[in-house]
């Protein structure tokens, strides 16, 4: 039941990110939903289903994305990892406190994908990668995370005290 | 936030180490043999991607509903229509213009240098853009055909308005095109004016430049930029932009020339893929042309 709940949740979250969600990004840099819904997943629940959420979110994020295909697939696994170890050390659960941990897994994972798609055509442009994409999608990423675990936390499930 | 870092609890329980373990070697698998991985990883995800777009085609198919919807009953009804259809009429003709006045041009040259005429008929397949780009890395759009309607990888994506970009990645019902405005798309460009070929490739500004071009040539504010048709993909003479800039460096060996695309990246629905940029009888017929013991090479 479970699995069918994340599956199906899943599918819905990537088509809404690969068609309304386009319109909705501010200053054209858009959240990755994926990314924070598998660091949530591992910020919430451990390392193991972060892992899990990661992969399978990574793996049709490739299947429909145009740089090589499992970069999404390890990055995702990877931050979802981070995230419930990131999560293992923190005292405080407060949904803001998703916001730094977050941030980092996005500059993490945005350097795989920066070294990826810009490597060879020059410092200017990798440092225009860096200051127009990298640094904005985290905090958008960070921001979004806060929200999400503000409303999960609320309405979804009872938040476990530290 | 206060704590410090615990290994214990990172390396937990069994099903932790095994997981993260599991994970380490398929990344080092993925790093030391790349292709193959990204081969098998493909080929997995193959009746995945087909599943996946069902929902995806759903999700547009309400979403373009929706806007249309908004568009008509809430801003400016009937207008709005008579704007959409008058702006696809002008690129439309404007592509037309384009095409017939480059075809005038190829035509009048092979009819004076090598007295023969081609079928330049192009062979497309029309898709629907049913999503966009996952990733603020890539500028691409989800195609709704893929290799079940014949759609390969390295084909050249066109709508009437001028050239969009390149299939990158296909499955059975979808493809992904990346777009011209991506740094990683290259396409082979002349300025139509002064038959200056060059590099046509997009910038992380989300700008296209086209690279390469002849330190003495005119080009100059304002020149079309066609496709050369010299590389696979795309047929020759398909507008690409306007050029808007000229850079001529001491330093470099050739000018580079900013490009405002035709194509609206934003706006797109529909395009055409390329599935092939000249007939099979054209190519034959240019083919014997060119080994005939009476032909002569055309002089530049």
């Amino acid at each position: 039941m479970k699995i069918s709940a994340y599956a199906v949740f899943i599918l819905f979250l990537f088509s809404f990110q690969a068609t309304v969600f386009y319109f909705l990004s501010p200053f054209g840099i858009q959240p990755d939903l994926c990314l924070v819904l598998a660091c949530l997943v591992g910020f919430r629940t451990g390392q193991v289903p972060g892992v899990i959420v990661g992969f399978c979110l990574g793996f049709i994020q490739d299947l429909f994305s145009a740089g090589p295909f499992g970069l999404h697939t390890f990055t995702k696994a990877g931050v979802g990892l981070l995230a419930g170890v990131f999560a293992k050390n923190l005292a405080n659960r407060a949904s803001y406190a998703a916001f730094m941990p977050i941030m980092a897994c996005s500059i993490l994972s945005a350097i795989v994908f920066l070294l990826s798609s810009r490597m060879g055509m020059g410092l200017g442009e990798m440092l225009h990668g860096f200051s127009s994409i990298l640094l904005p999608q985290a905090i958008v990423d960070g921001l979004v995370a806060i929200v999400a675990n503000w409303i999960i936390g609320r309405w979804l499930v009872e938040v476990p005290s530290a | 936030m206060r704590g410090r870092f615990r290994p214990g609890v990172f390396w937990g329980s069994g099903v932790k180490r095994a997981s993260v373990a599991l994970l380490a070697v398929a990344f080092v698998v993925f790093a030391l043999l790349p292709r193959q991985s990204q081969f098998l990883l493909h080929q997995i995800g193959q009746p995945f991607a087909d599943l996946v777009a069902i929902p995806i085609e759903g999700m547009a198919m309400l979403d373009r509903d929706l806007r249309e919807w908004w568009m008509r009953h809430i801003a400016l009804q009937g207008i709005s229509e008579q704007n959409h259809e008058l702006r696809e009429k002008i690129r439309q003709l404007t592509g037309e213009v384009n095409q017939l006045r480059e075809q005038a041009l190829t035509g009048e040259r092979l009819a004076a240098l090598l007295e023969f005429q081609t079928d330049e008929s192009v062979r497309t397949v029309a898709a629907k853009v049913i999503g966009r780009s996952l990733s603020n890395w890539y500028q691409g759009v989800i195609l709704n055909k893929g290799e079940d309607g014949g759609i390969r990888e390295q084909m050249g994506v066109i709508t009437p308005a001028g050239a969009v970009g390149r299939i990158v990645r296909t499955s059975g019902a979808t493809s992904i095109a990346l777009l011209a405005i991506d740094p990683n798309v290259a396409i082979a460009g002349m300025i139509q004016r002064t038959r200056d070929e060059g590099i046509v490739q997009g910038t992380s500004q989300g700008l296209v430049r086209m690279k390469y071009l002849p330190p003495l040539s005119s080009v100059k504010k304002g020149d079309s930029v066609v496709t050369s048709g010299l590389t696979g993909g795309f047929p020759r003479g398909v507008l690409i932009g306007e050029v808007s800039r000229v850079e001529e460096s001491e330093d470099s060996l050739f000018q580079t020339a900013e490009i405002v695309p035709a194509v609206q990246f934003r706006q797109l629905d529909e395009v055409l893929i390329v599935i092939s940029p000249r007939s099979p009888e054209a190519m034959i017929s240019l083919e014997q042309a060119l080994v005939s013991p009476g032909h002569q090479n055309p002089t530049p």
